[in-house]
């Protein structure tokens, strides 16, 4: 099989997470809910390394970072150690991880989204004065309450197109 | 398999230094000024796409809007239009004399001159900081510190410009202050954000500083930044302790933070005081002119 298939969807995939980052709430509505908010990006990159891990590289997830530096404003190169972070555990238990149950795996997305956010968190409170705040957890676990829910969509999308 | 092959391990690491460099560089100079802008413009597709919602439900509204609420709205804009013709009367009465009397004085009148309308087209999705985009760039002749107003008061001032959009941070962001001079009395301060959309503070003002609730707090122009005379906000709360020798002074933005979704980017390059004078010229966005300025002459003292 071309070994090369399906880059477009893997490229899609961010896309729309990046805008799904990029959604915001209705100016009337409590701002408190953006805390909510799961880490679109990190689940998507986390889901392709586990599956095809051969197509996903530290060097692409870090540009892609750069990416979502911009999309929040925050310092330039933050979100790319985070997500390159992300993907260097990932392979090192890609084939383990393949294994898991789904709760499983949202456990890892837990784990790896907290780690991410606690460093976010740390940096932004050093560089732009953001407060250190238990908030911090929640995307961790609405992005695990979503998982149960991204992972078949992608999973799916995956094996139509028969991305390798 | 991949990392005990590749020395993926060596690579992270790079791009872990790279990172803490980016990171630092950023954090103490501009450099990174022009890389931003760069990717502001690859990233602004995706706000716009994120935007679209909010587009297409105002679209929605304006095609579904009902013959009375139409007529409602254009009455109530009508009596507006009057209002403010009325008090841009004045206020060309009174530029002239205040222009004459600073001859006078041989100092020289210092009045923003154009201004630029633009819409806002994303919020920077962070509940933390107060950052919006707009759809504005330096394809406009937007620039970096520029000030933004809307109809009611100072709104924020650029941090990034992309080509076709720009990024504006909010007078109420943790990080942003101003300064500011109370209108009734002349008392200068700092207008300090506090990451609440609907309060600032006044920083390091003396128990005995002459504020009381309810005045009209407007820029003062002496950042150098911010054009003077337009309206900050109103003091809320003040609250004197007889054992602090600062008093704590809320105010109320006057500006509609978190609902505006049409801004005025103000070219003031000249704010500086140096460069001659500028008249304001009612030149081709008089509409947009004449609102901000009409403002300030109503409350002229």
């Amino acid at each position: 099989m071309n070994p090369a298939q399906g880059g477009w969807l893997i490229f899609l995939t961010l896309m729309v997470a990046m805008v799904l980052s990029a959604l915001y709430l209705p100016q009337d509505w409590p701002q408190w809910l953006a805390w909510l908010r799961p880490t679109w990006v990190m689940l998507a990159v986390f889901f392709w390394v586990v599956e095809v891990p051969h197509r996903i590289g530290l060097i692409s997830t870090w540009l892609i970072g750069l990416l979502v530096d911009v999309l929040y404003a925050e310092p330039l190169g933050l979100n790319g150690l985070i997500l390159s972070i992300l993907t260097f555990v990932t392979w090192r238990f890609y084939e383990r991880l393949r294994m898991f149950s789904i709760p499983q795996q949202g456990g890892v997305v837990f784990l790896l989204i907290l780690m991410g956010e606690a460093m976010r968190m740390v940096v932004l409170n050093l560089t732009m004065d953001r407060e250190l705040t238990w908030m911090m957890v929640l995307p961790a676990l609405t992005s695990l309450a979503l998982w149960p829910f991204v992972w078949p969509v992608l999973t799916s999308a995956k094996n139509r197109f028969r991305v390798e | 398999m991949f990392v005990r092959e590749s020395g993926a391990g060596y690579l992270l690491a790079g791009l872990a230094i790279v990172s803490a460099l980016l990171v630092t560089l950023e954090t103490a100079t501009r450099l990174l000024e022009p890389v931003r802008s760069g990717i502001a413009s690859v990233v602004a597709p995706i706000q716009l796409i994120a935007h679209l919602p909010y587009s297409i439900g105002e679209g929605v509204g304006d095609v579904v809007a009902s013959q009375d609420s139409l007529l409602s709205e254009n009455q109530q804009l009508e009596r507006r239009v009057l209002e403010l013709s009325q008090v841009s009367q004045q206020f060309l009465a009174l530029k002239a004399e205040n222009e004459r009397l600073r001859e006078l004085l041989s100092s020289r009148a210092r009045l923003s001159a154009e201004v630029l309308i633009a819409e806002l087209v994303s919020v920077i999705p962070a509940p933390d900081t107060h950052q919006i985009i707009i759809d504005k760039g330096s394809s406009s002749g937007v620039y970096p510190g520029q000030a933004v107003i809307d109809s009611e008061g100072l709104f924020g001032q650029v941090v990034e410009v992309g080509a076709f959009t720009s990024r504006v941070l909010l007078i109420t962001d943790i990080r942003h202050a101003l300064p500011v001079e109370v209108n009734r009395s002349g008392v200068r301060s700092i207008a300090g954000g506090t990451g609440r959309i609907d309060q600032l503070v006044l920083e390091h003002v003396p128990v005995t500083a002459d504020i009381r609730e309810g005045d009209l707090v407007v820029s003062s122009g002496l950042g150098g930044l911010f054009p003077r005379g337009y309206p900050v906000g109103r003091v809320e709360s003040v609250l004197v302790m007889s054992t602090q020798s600062f008093a704590q002074i809320t105010v109320r933005p006057s500006a509609a933070l978190d609902r505006s979704r049409h801004v005025l980017l103000i070219f003031d390059r000249q704010g500086q005081g140096e460069a001659p004078a500028v008249t304001a010229e009612p030149s081709q966005e008089t509409d947009a002119d004449s609102e901000p300025e009409a403002d300030l002459s109503g409350d002229a003292p």
